[in-house]
């Protein structure tokens, strides 16, 4: 199918992209649209004017320095996955951006259009959260910055307010010595995650000394895993602590059925994927 | 204040396999629906139309992408390339990778082929190498007749004869 009419404009600027996106209740800002067409091509969305900010000056910049990377909203997915520093810096981008889509949709899509569209299933969300991502917003009123931690609502639901757009995101380094670890359940490579977790590890002595855990694809918001976090202080793979099975199974109990998996299934897979990741991370730490 | 003027017709200018083409347009009009419908290039095959299956699959400025998800107004100053290109100019011959499909039966019925070519074609060749690495990068093209073994094969014999050992044995 094709989209419906619409109006286009293509603004230079990031207050005519804001005065633009309030000309119409319906509009909507295009960035990589690799979300969007689909959505519009099936007559899913209903939009009026379209705000093409691929040209807008300087929003395609991603700027690496030792505290961290900084993605504009017209910089593309496979651009920050070839992007060496920001891959040294930050390296969960680099294992979350494998698992996003593939080849010919990472050249199109980006690092923030994924953020503002917030599919449940989407590595970078989770990605988001498990940094202590901050997400950079403007709209009428000037410019905002917003923890990752608050920007996601629900499923395709943000922050954001009427006429704001995200004009970039700030990755910060994670710990020294911490291992992020992307990893994920899915029917074919590319698909979105039936389950997925982000863990940013910290070990030491072969033990676990902290994580933080996100998961994904479970329904909601990228979902903060804290009783798992607790329960896998101090976990090693020959003294595995209790309850971090059942630990994972609390904190997701929202997880919800569809037709690829039910919330139960998505409760154990992560669970699967908390005790993989920390032995993976373990193994990492004593290698480097 | 300056207002930002919207329009449901837009102006594009593309050069696609090397000729410019300059059309008014919808600003609703696919790539894909542009190269096939507007400029007559009916080798770029259009499928789902929600960047699943991969046949659509383009070059614009070297990278593979998907037409469908496009809008022809996003092309607007770009280069694009198709499968019309492939194939050397003026010749009945066929590009090393087309050639190498059409030894291995990398194709039945055809509708992806042209899909998976463009995807190969724009990665560095040395990405054809390992059996792997193909997988990976056909990945986002689907094919319905081959198995996509005969397509891997293709790929690899495609990376020997690129090298100029002739590829594989083929007896």
């Amino acid at each position: 199918m094709k989209p419906a009419p619409f109006e286009y404009c293509r603004p230079s600027t990031v207050a005519e992209a804001v005065e633009a996106l309030g000309s119409s209740e319906s509009s909507r800002i295009l960035a990589g649209g690799q979300s969007l067409i689909p959505a519009m091509n099936f007559r899913l969305t209903d939009v009026s004017v379209i705000v093409d900010i691929r040209r807008v000056d300087g929003l395609d910049s991603v700027g690496c320095d030792a505290g961290g990377v900084t993605v504009g909203a017209a910089a593309t997915q496979t651009r920050v996955l070839n992007d060496d520093a920001a891959a040294a810096t930050v390296p969960g981008l680099r294992a979350a951006l494998r698992h996003v889509g593939h080849l010919q949709i990472r050249n199109r899509g980006t690092v923030c259009g994924s953020l503002a569209h917030a599919d449940p299933a989407a590595e970078l969300p989770a990605l988001a959260v498990a940094t202590g991502a901050v997400v950079g917003v403007a709209g009428p009123d000037g410019e905002r910055r917003i923890d990752a931690g608050d920007f996601f609502l629900g499923p395709f639901w943000t922050a954001l307010e009427d006429n704001e757009l995200v004009t970039e995101v700030r990755f910060p380094a994670p710990p020294d010595g911490s291992v992020t670890i992307v990893d994920e359940i899915c029917r074919r490579a590319g698909d979105f995650a039936v389950a997925g977790l982000v863990a940013v590890v910290e070990a030491d002595a072969g033990a676990v000394r902290s994580a933080r855990l996100v998961g994904f694809g479970l329904g909601g918001a990228p979902t903060r895993l804290p009783t798992a976090e607790d329960a896998l202080s101090g976990w090693a793979p020959d003294h595995p602590s209790s309850g971090l099975t059942e630990a994972v199974m609390a904190d997701a109990a929202g997880a919800f059925d569809d037709i690829h998996a039910t919330g139960w299934y998505r409760r154990e897979a992560v669970a699967a994927l908390v005790v993989r990741a920390a032995r993976s991370a373990l193994a990492g730490s004593e290698a480097a | 204040m300056t207002t930002i003027e919207t329009a449901a017709e837009v102006d594009v200018e593309v050069r696609i396999n090397g000729r410019r083409h300059r059309h008014r347009v919808p600003s609703r009009l696919l790539l894909s629906d542009y190269i096939r419908d507007v400029v007559g290039l009916t080798g770029t095959h259009v499928g789902c139309e929600h960047g699943y299956c991969g046949a659509c699959t383009v070059m614009v400025n070297q990278d593979a992408v998907r037409s469908c998800l496009m809008l022809a107004v996003q092309a607007d100053g770009a280069q694009v390339r198709t499968v019309e290109d492939l194939a050397p100019a003026g010749s009945e011959s066929l590009s090393p990778m087309q050639q190498a499909f059409h030894d291995n039966h990398a194709l039945q019925c055809g509708f992806c082929t042209a899909g998976f070519l463009m995807t190969l074609e724009s990665v560095d060749p040395d990405q054809w190498r390992e059996p792997e690495r193909i997988v990976e990068l056909l990945s986002g093209n689907l094919c319905r007749c081959t198995g996509y073994q005969n397509i891997v094969n293709a790929v690899a014999e495609a990376w020997g004869a690129y090298h100029g050992d002739g590829g594989s044995d083929d007896g």
